[in-house]
């Protein structure tokens, strides 16, 4: 039987997906000279030292640091902002109710870089241009209509009589929140805050445009691209690439099933 | 607190957002009608001067070209095509752990490192010429990024690698999401593959490659900036120059912020057009009601 068409665009596709990246990786083991005489064969010799050179060069070590911290105080505080008010959504039904979850179902669709200008304005007039601390404070702003809309679907979920007997039992509503909603919605939280610590370390142009290119405060995928000059070593470049991707593979790699499904998540509620 | 209070706890969220997002998307317009040189220089109202400079400027014509072209390729071959890539994948064909963990790959990837894994493979020496040359097609070859006539569908060409599987990834899950006994029926009945596919499987998901097109769309249409940053920086000449781009480099290179603005009110302009020639071409009978 001749293979069907789906069959070989689909696989088609996946070469055309898989070279890059197997390029990517042989070429940060090789010379400028040799990625260019045997692009895709395997190294003569494993430059392993091209890691090192692009570890020190682009100083990715701080880079690392600066990124786990913004990504991480930005999803505490995502979440210590969605939460509640996804509770409050979930348990309410008016109109007023129904205006908030209409402004954050708008706000969705602002692609944010749409506003890059201001925000650095804005982050000029507090005070916090050049700063980490800006960043921390405005990657859950651009997060919140999504990751809300997604926690208050979860939550609703939490049958109302459970909530209703709670209640009667003298239950205030940061008992009800923390001990039967979050609970109940715990894996809409994991969704959310895996998908947007994806979209935090992987933030480019307002980390570049606002905390800038500074060695102490700058993200790692600020980092990456100083290793491009005009005489760029291709070799350490991937070489950089590959460290940069790394924990994400690696968290990928250990969470497989949940990533996915956090990811598709984000994009299905439209 | 009473049940009726409780819309409150909405309060810090609906603030932040309104002044980390709402507030700037504002103030673009406000910046749009000011002469300022750069984010140290004092402005000054210079009301609708800026427009007129915007519109008698070749550089903003060769921009919304650029965009036109961009979304206008991109979207229609990548929609259609992860439709197709993600139906299959839900058939879960053999192979399909490889190939859905392949298509997700670029998901979890950023832009800047998209950036530089094609810094490598479009540069003179870099991987796309290296097999050009191993096939014997060396007269193909060509300095991508910076040839006038290969830099915009290089880009192009990024956009598409990135956006094809992982749009496929999404179709999927929602064609799991389905009812498959209905697919089922309908290749039971003697429909092909390929007419259970756009007949049947596709009107059951219509509003959802209507939702799909237009992120796509938004996406490609705003976010190109950082991608055209890391490669061509808008050139050669503007030959790769898009909206997007225009934005950050009036700004940031060019250090003029009222015109940067302005092509940033246009962008918005362009953004809410595009929407609703999606939102009329997906149309159903249903919503017609």
């Amino acid at each position: 039987m001749k293979p069907r068409f789906a069959t070989v665009l689909s696989w088609l596709y996946a070469l055309i997906l898989a070279v890059p990246l197997y390029y990517l990786a042989v070429s940060a083991l090789k010379t400028n000279i040799e990625i260019f005489t045997e692009p895709f064969a395997l190294p003569a010799t494993w430059l392993w030292h091209n890691f090192a050179t692009a570890w020190e060069t682009a100083r990715l070590g701080p880079a690392l640091l600066n990124s786990v911290l913004v990504s991480g105080v930005a999803i505490v505080l995502t979440l210590a902002l969605a939460v509640p008010a996804a509770y409050a959504l979930a348990r309410t039904d008016n109109r007023l109710a129904r205006v908030v979850t209409g402004t954050f179902s708008a706000g969705f669709l602002i692609p944010p870089f749409a506003a890059l200008i201001p925000t650095v304005v804005l982050a000029i007039e507090l005070g916090l241009y050049g700063t980490r601390e800006f960043q921390m404070l405005f990657l859950p702003a651009s997060a919140l209509p999504l990751s809300v809309l997604l926690l208050t679907q979860f939550m609703l979920t939490v049958p109302p009589a459970l909530a209703e007997s709670a209640a009667m039992e003298g239950a205030g509503h940061w008992t009800l929140l923390t001990r039967v909603y979050v609970p109940i919605a715990m894996p809409g939280v994991v969704s959310v805050a895996i998908l947007q610590l994806l979209t935090f370390w992987n933030e480019y142009l307002f980390a570049l445009t606002i905390t800038g290119t500074a060695p102490d405060v700058r993200t790692v995928q600020v980092a990456l691209p100083t290793l491009l000059s005009d005489a760029t070593d291709l070799g350490v470049l991937a070489a950089g690439t590959v460290l940069t991707v790394l924990p994400v593979y690696v968290a990928y790699a250990l969470l497989n099933r949940r990533m996915q499904e956090a990811l598709t998540a984000g994009a299905v509620k439209g | 607190m009473p049940r009726s209070r409780l819309l409150w706890l909405t309060v810090p969220s609906l603030l932040w957002f309104a002044v980390f997002s709402v507030g700037p998307l504002v103030a673009m317009f406000a910046i749009a009608t000011l002469k300022w040189k750069g984010l140290l220089y004092e402005p000054a109202y210079i009301g609708l001067g800026n427009v007129t400079k915007v519109l008698a400027d070749p550089a903003f014509h060769a921009a919304v070209r650029n965009s036109l072209i961009q979304v206008a390729v991109a979207i229609p071959v990548m929609i259609p095509l992860a439709f197709m890539l993600g139906y299959h994948l839900n058939t879960r064909p053999r192979g399909y752990r490889v190939l859905s963990v392949l298509y997700f790959s670029p998901g979890l990837i950023s832009i800047s490192t998209t950036g530089m894994i094609f810094y490598g493979v479009l540069s003179p020496n870099g991987g796309v010429n290296g097999l050009l040359g191993a096939v014997g097609l060396d007269s193909l070859a060509t300095a991508w990024l910076a040839d006038p006539a290969t830099a915009l569908p290089a880009l192009i060409a990024v956009d598409l690698w990135r956006g094809v599987g992982w749009t496929a990834v999404l179709f999927a899950a929602r064609l799991a999401s389905l009812d498959g006994e209905v697919l089922e029926a309908a290749q039971i009945d003697g429909a092909g593959r390929f007419r259970t596919m756009w007949r049947v499987a596709f009107p059951m998901v219509k509003d959802y490659v209507r939702t799909l097109t237009m992120l796509q769309f938004l996406w490609t249409l705003f976010t190109s900036a950082a991608l055209i940053l890391l490669l061509t920086k808008g050139g050669p000449g503007t030959s790769s120059t898009t909206l997007s781009y225009l934005v950050y480099a009036k700004a940031f290179s060019q250090r003029d912020l009222g015109y940067s603005q302005v092509v940033g009110v246009v962008l918005l302009l362009v953004g809410v057009t595009g929407m609703f020639l999606i939102r009329a071409l997906f149309r159903t009978k249903e919503e017609s009601r």
